[in-house]
């Protein structure tokens, strides 16, 4: 006889709701990863994923629903549940006063580790996040890369289960991106740590166990990237048209489409619209056209009816609409 | 079980009001600017105000009124400087909670195992003790001002310095909770320190030789009822107690005064940091 081999649950969040005055910052929403998975949250603007983080990391309180961390209530036992969790939030927290070891440091004596164990983790993160060199830096003198990469450092000194990571990479150049995704990749590979990250740019959620499509407050879709692509992707044309007037035409034709930040239209292949007959009567009139096979930014497109990229706001990374 | 899962708890979170204390300590004792005002604050008022005034202070006849105070004007004020770089530096560290709220590392501290109130209590800790080291920088100038001090003497007024500290820290935290920004909180901050600084009989005696009535010949009513509902004034008065043997009012009111602001003005921090 089998007992039940689902793997324990590092979080379950079940009909959670938030409300900051007349915003339903968080409408009903329902949630469960099993250890050692790593789950990206991604939505636009206003979403609702930093008020989601909050809750899970016990700083927020739900209005109503019920929320577990590492099997312990999370509402109830805020205390004990953070032991297990580290936050890296989106906006930075860093003491930009104190040098690289001193935050590390405090951050160890309030999560109550000795003076011994303080001194072994702090070498071990900084050797992980590649910071060794700097930990007599003050930590202002750190480059933006440099201390998103020390809060990440900093969240794991206390041997957290649960990592969670609210827009990590944001406004962050593509080599300070990379170097934090494979970090994380590490921890997953070796250490099992959980993994919650919020992310505007889709391309990094390509490696995740699940990816949950959050917009105003509920949650749109879930499930594993290559799923989530084959119920709800589609197949895109994007077209550049030549000139206000063709644009004005497509736009006429197909209501759908959708403009993107550099300027194509976005139109979605389905029964009622085929490459064949747009290409026929308006091939001449165009700049460029291509077909996008189904991504995982298709699938945001379809469920939200918004563009992703030009949702983030920031330095977004420009480079990748080219 | 329990009682030692409870007695590892308890430790755990002192240890974290001890990283909390030390990290406010270890910034303020960086801050240079604040620093240089915690020196020149008090040489201002003992030098410039204290030297200058000192003539004109004994012997003054007002009709029928006439002032006794045993003590020259440097000596009578020295105590009161004292509270001065303890009002300031106390309210001023409130600070550090807004710095700590616009730069996000109140976050950093909120999502720890530390208990909130446990997180309050290092804040105002941390704040007391750096109150205390710049009430420390005015009684290093006692023998320049002409008071004599026993090891006793400054024993007993590192206590009330500290007790005073902590509810002024708590005074200052309850009001950065409810101020946004750091400029609004300098304004608002220096709208408080200073009449609360000038209305504490700081730098003028009420004489304990004189009657109610006679006193109300020398100052207006007005005046004299704001320097006794000020609760500085007793703080004062008990600094000058230890510092001087000067008392105006009841030694022991002075001590009660300072305990009971300490106790109700750390509640108010507790209930207003609910809402940080
Ligand atoms: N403290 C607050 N007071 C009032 N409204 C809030 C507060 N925090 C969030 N909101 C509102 O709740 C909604 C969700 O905000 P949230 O910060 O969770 O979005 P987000 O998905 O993290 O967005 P972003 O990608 O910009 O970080 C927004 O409409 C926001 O205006
Ligand atoms: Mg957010």
């Amino acid at each position: 006889m089998s007992v039940s081999v689902s793997p324990a649950l590092a979080i379950n969040v079940r009909n959670v709701s938030k409300r900051f005055g007349r915003v339903l910052a968080l409408d009903d929403v329902n949630l469960s990863v099993p250890e050692g998975n790593v789950l990206a949250l991604v939505g636009p603007n206003g979403a609702g994923k930093s008020t989601l983080i909050d809750i899970l990391c016990t700083i927020g309180k739900p209005d109503s629903g019920h929320v577990e961390v590492s099997g312990i209530d999370a509402v109830r036992h805020p205390l004990k549940a953070r032991q297990k969790l580290g936050v890296v939030f989106q906006e930075p927290t860093l003491d930009t006063r104190l040098t690289v070891r001193e935050n590390l440091t405090f951050h160890g004596m309030v999560y109550q580790m000795c003076r011994s164990e303080r001194r072994a983790r702090a070498d071990a993160v900084l050797e992980l996040v590649e910071l060794a060199d700097w930990g007599n830096a003050v930590t202002r003198t750190l480059s933006s890369g440099m201390r998103r990469r020390l809060e990440i450092a900093r969240a794991l000194m206390h041997e957290p289960r649960i990592l969670f990571l609210d827009e990590p990479t944001i406004g962050l150049d593509a080599q300070s991106r990379a170097k934090i995704w494979s970090y994380l990749e590490t921890l997953r590979d070796t250490q099992g740590l959980t993994l919650i990250v919020t992310t505007h740019y889709i391309d990094e959620v390509e490696g995740s166990d699940a990816v949950y499509i959050i917009d105003h407050g509920k949650i749109l879709a879930c499930g594993a990237p290559d799923a989530l692509k084959a119920d709800y992707g589609r197949t895109l044309l994007k077209v550049s048209p030549r000139g206000e007037m063709v644009r004005a035409t497509l736009v006429k034709r197909y209501p759908d489409a959708v403009e993107t930040a550099d300027g194509q239209l976005l139109i979605a292949i389905d029964q009622t619209v085929s490459a064949d007959a747009l290409l026929a009567e308006l091939g001449t009139q165009l700049r460029g056209i291509s077909v996008e096979q189904p991504s995982l930014e298709s699938v945001f497109l379809s469920l939200t009816g918004r563009d992703l990229r030009d949702a983030p706001t920031g330095t977004s990374n420009g480079t990748r609409n080219a | 079980m329990a009682m030692k899962e409870t007695t590892s708890a308890i430790f755990g979170q002192m240890y974290g009001v001890y990283a909390i204390w030390l990290r406010e300590v270890t910034r303020a004792l960086r801050d240079t600017g604040q620093l240089i005002g915690g020196v020149s604050r008090p040489l201002l008022w003992v030098v410039i105000l204290g030297i200058g005034l000192n003539p004109y202070f004994r012997g003054e006849v007002y009709g029928e009124v006439r002032f006794v105070v045993p003590y020259t004007y440097l000596q009578f004020i020295f105590p009161a400087v004292v509270v001065l770089n303890i009002l300031y530096t106390s309210i001023q560290s409130a600070v550090s909670l807004i710095w700590d709220r616009e730069f996000g590392f109140l976050r950093e501290v909120l999502v720890s195992p530390m208990a909130r109130n446990m997180v309050l209590l290092g804040k105002i800790l941390g704040g007391a003790t750096t109150a205390v080291v710049h009430g420390c920088m005015v009684l290093a100038l006692a023998r320049f001002a002409g008071v004599a001090l026993t090891w006793v003497d400054v024993f007993q007024a590192l206590m009330l310095m500290f007790v005073l500290a902590f509810g002024l820290t708590s005074f200052g935290i309850v009001l950065a909770v409810h101020v946004r920004g750091f400029e609004s909180f300098g304004v608002f901050s220096n709208a408080v320190i200073l009449p609360l600084y000038f209305t504490a009989s700081s730098i003028f005696p009420l004489d304990p030789a004189l009657t109610r009535a006679q006193m109300l010949v020398a100052y207006p009513e007005w005046l004299v009822l704001i320097v006794e509902l000020n609760p500085l004034t007793y703080a004062i008065d008990a600094m000058r107690g230890i510092l001087i043997d000067f008392n105006q009012f009841d030694p022991v009111l002075g001590l009660q005064v300072v305990g009971i602001m300490m106790v109700s003005l750390f509640a108010l921090a507790l209930l207003a940091f609910r809402k940080v």
